[in-house]
């Protein structure tokens, strides 16, 4: 495979407090507290103060919405951001549906389909909506929602999405990036690799693997 | 016991059963036999027919239908025009009935919209696939769940969603939208449970026959099956009918249909003299309503077909300074092209009679002309051997060149105007393919005289010099599929025609001043009709009444052929027995 000349990257000259941005960025994104705290001390960067505190709540709403704890969530967003589901309408959805999933797990099918009538049917007028919602109320047609063909709501990875949606959202509230800058940095180099890799070898190439790539 | 008999017993065939023509006797199966078991079973005693029934089991010539089969399907038919009592008092009278009990039962229980009682009264009925089983079951409690909701009865819907409708795990994706309906009761405008009138009667016998539709014919006899019979005993005469040239209208059940020969015009009902000189082209319009003529004589002349038949002259063109040879009607009648040999095309509106363009080149002839479909464009073969495509008003489109001949001068243009064909030397057909810029050739051994094309645009049929006609069949790779001869032609350019219904007919004209008509599938013709004093040069068969065609001639007349009325009606008075059709064709 044709490759870049590895004695290019040499040239490159990187600057420390890039390389300390690029890292905080990904701790405060993930909002890991003591971690952030140890690393600013470590190598003396400046961060305002009030960090700690919204990374922490946003840290405790995070893991409601990841368990499936949707009403907590949804509580302490509104405490946090106010107007934050209002504006997102596609996330404050997917949370409530998450609710729903878990009373449909605990097997309180009457309270999941007033839950369903009272607090999803209002988004009905979307099409959108609509159909993720006959997604959702097909659950309940199954005594064994696992079994149903929509059986993936109801999976962690389902849970993670939406929690990782939500978490987005709330940075960007805060006027934060909603991309941790290491992300970024990773998909770019794919893209880019994968361009380059069609220009040279008429073939189709390779997936690019980040992986060997660093091995090499 | 009678109940348990019933159900094991295969149900090709009910037999009829005992003890007359009582509707008492249709429940003996159910209960305990009345009769004490003096030495033969339930069974046989529901086998053997008691002479109040007739001792034929088998009816027909041929005994090849079965009694008990034919009388249920009269039945069925009886009660699908309308007349039950009728049906009812049938099925007294024979003694059988259209249904076994459970069925009867089950339809009934369905009607009355009481679904959990027809979804047991289904597992009765002994049907050996279980996906029928399945299928009915979801069906029936596919109501019950949209009456429910219907009657905002959710819990109930849901309970019946979940423990009935789910277990059958058929059907996964009107489950996922029956689901949607407990939330959104008026989504969707079928199927939901606000566009159907859960209550009304209308609505349960639409369940009825969505489920006749389920079951095997043996068990519930489909809806329209003596129609379906009929229709298919109709389908066999026509297609057994050699020389088929009449309108389905006009199929009757009284006897067998058989055309003959005598669907085909064969006899001249009328003879137009209004040229004065010799005719060259004749064309009927598109819908059959006029008939166009050109002739030697420099004019063309447009005719009115009445609908009682007569044809009378509307319009004379006149205007061309040279012989007219070619007309082409506009797609939608109102338009006529003339062409002047080797010299221009002229563009007249029916109604009026008027020329409302005249399209020229200068210095090139034009000698053909046709228009393009959509009636948007026109197009033509000039003499410097090239074909040019105008708008209406005479901007040029298109042009091809190539090698074209002079003399001849048919074109024709498919009807999705993607091919063109046109002459090319004097023993080829060139076929055109604007699209994919391709061209193919249709080869003669022989000169090529004229052609036409078919109206499904996939044959060509085309007239030879050494007084053949073929029919090629156009497609991937262009052959003869027939050969036509018996028609003179020596000097002159003969023109032939399709025709008839579905273009099953070939016509043509010819030197020795009769018309000929082939058959499609055979070689030799069915008719020389004499009448002309003169060669007979183009013919034109309506493409709307497969009874009438027009010829041409040299004697400066054209006549109108249309059925021999004599013969038909002879043919009509000995039609009064069973006609035993011999199979195929002469």
């Amino acid at each position: 495979m044709m490759d870049v000349d590895p004695r290019q990257y040499e040239n490159v000259a990187i600057n420390d407090s890039d390389i300390h941005n690029i890292v905080l960025s990904y701790l405060v994104h993930n909002c890991f507290k003591e971690t952030v705290e140890s690393f600013i001390s470590c190598t003396g960067m400046k961060q305002p103060a009030d960090y700690q505190e919204d990374m922490e709540k946003r840290k405790r709403i995070f893991h409601f919405a990841l368990e499936g704890n949707a009403l907590k969530a949804i509580e302490l967003t509104e405490q946090l951001a106010n107007d934050l589901l209002e504006k997102n309408k596609d996330l404050h959805f997917d949370l409530l549906s998450l609710h729903f999933v878990k009373l449909v797990c605990s097997r309180k099918c009457t309270e999941a389909l007033e839950f369903a009538q009272t607090k999803l049917t209002p988004f009905g007028k979307v099409q959108n909506y609509v159909e993720k919602l006959e997604d959702f109320m097909t659950l309940l047609a199954y005594e064994e929602p696992e079994k149903s063909p929509m059986f993936r709501l109801l999976s962690l990875e389902y849970r993670q999405q939406v929690a990782d949606s939500l978490n987005r959202a709330l940075l960007a509230h805060a006027n934060l990036p909603s991309c941790s800058a290491m992300e970024r940095l990773i998909q770019q180099t794919t893209v880019v690799r994968q361009c380059l890799n069609q220009e040279l070898s008429k073939d189709p190439p390779p997936p690019f693997s980040l992986k060997d790539f660093l091995k090499s | 016991m009678g109940g348990i008999e019933e159900s094991e017993r295969p149900l090709k065939r009910v037999k009829v059963p005992s003890g007359g023509s009582d509707s008492l006797s249709a429940n003996l199966s159910l209960t305990e036999p009345r009769e004490p078991a003096s030495g033969f079973s339930l069974r046989d005693s529901m086998a053997w027919s008691p002479s109040s029934q007739g001792d034929k089991d088998a009816i027909g010539s041929k005994g090849i239908i079965k009694r008990p089969e034919f009388i249920k399907i009269i039945t069925r038919a009886l009660y699908s025009l309308g007349y039950s009592k009728s049906g009812d008092q049938l099925q007294k009278e024979s003694g059988i009935p259209l249904h076994s009990t459970v069925v009867d039962l089950f339809r009934q229980q369905v009607v009355e919209g009481k679904w959990d009682e027809s979804v047991d009264t289904l597992h009765r009925i002994g049907l050996s696939d279980e996906y029928i089983v399945k299928s009915a079951s979801f069906m029936i409690l596919e109501q019950k769940f949209l009456e429910l909701l219907k009657k905002e009865k959710i819990k109930d819907a849901l309970s019946t969603l979940r423990n009935e409708i789910v277990p059958l795990s058929i059907n996964v994706s009107r489950v996922h939208e029956l689901a949607a309906y407990i939330i959104f009761p008026s989504s969707s405008a079928v199927g939901g449970p606000s566009s159907q009138d859960a209550a009304g009667s209308k609505s349960q016998s639409a369940i009825l026959e969505k489920l006749q539709k389920l079951f095997p014919a043996a068990i519930m006899i489909p809806e329209k099956r003596l129609e379906q019979l009929v229709e298919q005993a109709l389908d066999v005469q026509r297609d057994a009918c050699a020389y088929h040239n009449t309108f389905d209208s006009e199929l009757s059940l009284y006897s067998d249909h058989h055309c003959g020969t005598n669907h085909i015009p064969s006899q001249t009902l009328q003879v137009l003299q209004a040229h004065c000189d010799e005719v060259w082209f004749l064309q009927f319009s598109h819908n059959g309503k006029y008939l166009a003529s050109s002739s030697k004589d420099r004019s063309a002349i447009i005719w009115e077909v009445k609908d009682d038949g007569e044809v009378s002259l509307k319009h004379k063109l006149t205007g061309h300074q040279r012989e007219v040879s070619i007309v082409s009607w506009s797609p939608d009648d109102q338009q006529l092209l003339t062409c002047g040999v080797e010299e221009s095309i002229r563009r007249w509106d029916v109604n009026s009679g008027e020329c409302l363009h005249i399209y020229e080149k200068a210095g090139v002839g034009l000698i053909s002309c046709g228009w393009f479909p959509g009636g948007k464009g026109v197009f033509s073969g000039m003499t410097d051997k090239s074909i040019c495509l105008w708008d209406l008003d005479g901007r040029e489109l298109e042009s091809w060149k190539g090698q074209r001949t002079l003399k001849i001068s048919d074109i024709a243009i498919t009807d999705d105007g993607k091919r063109i064909m046109t002459m090319c030397r004097e023993n080829a057909i060139l076929l055109l393919d604007r699209e994919a810029k391709c061209e193919k050739l249709i080869k003669e051994n022989q000169m090529i005289t004229s052609f036409s094309l078919s109206k499904d645009n996939k044959y060509l049929l085309v007239n030879l010099f050494n007084q053949e006609i073929h029919l090629w069949r156009l497609g991937g790779d262009p052959d003869v599929v027939s050969r036509y001869r018996g028609h003179k032609r020596t000097r002159f350019l003969i023109r032939s025609c399709f025709g008839g219904l579905e273009q099953a007919f070939i016509a043509s004209g010819s030197e020795d001043s009769k018309v000929y008509v082939w058959h499609r599938d055979t070689p030799e013709p069915l008719f020389a009709l004499p009448g002309h004093s003169g060669a007979v040069n183009c013919v034109s068969w309506s493409p709307t009444n497969p009874h009438m065609l027009a010829s041409g001639s040299d004697d400066y007349t054209i006549r109108i052929w249309g059925l021999d009325q004599v013969k038909l009606k002879n043919r009509d008075n000995q039609k009064n027995g069973i006609n035993h059709h011999s199979k195929g064709k002469t």
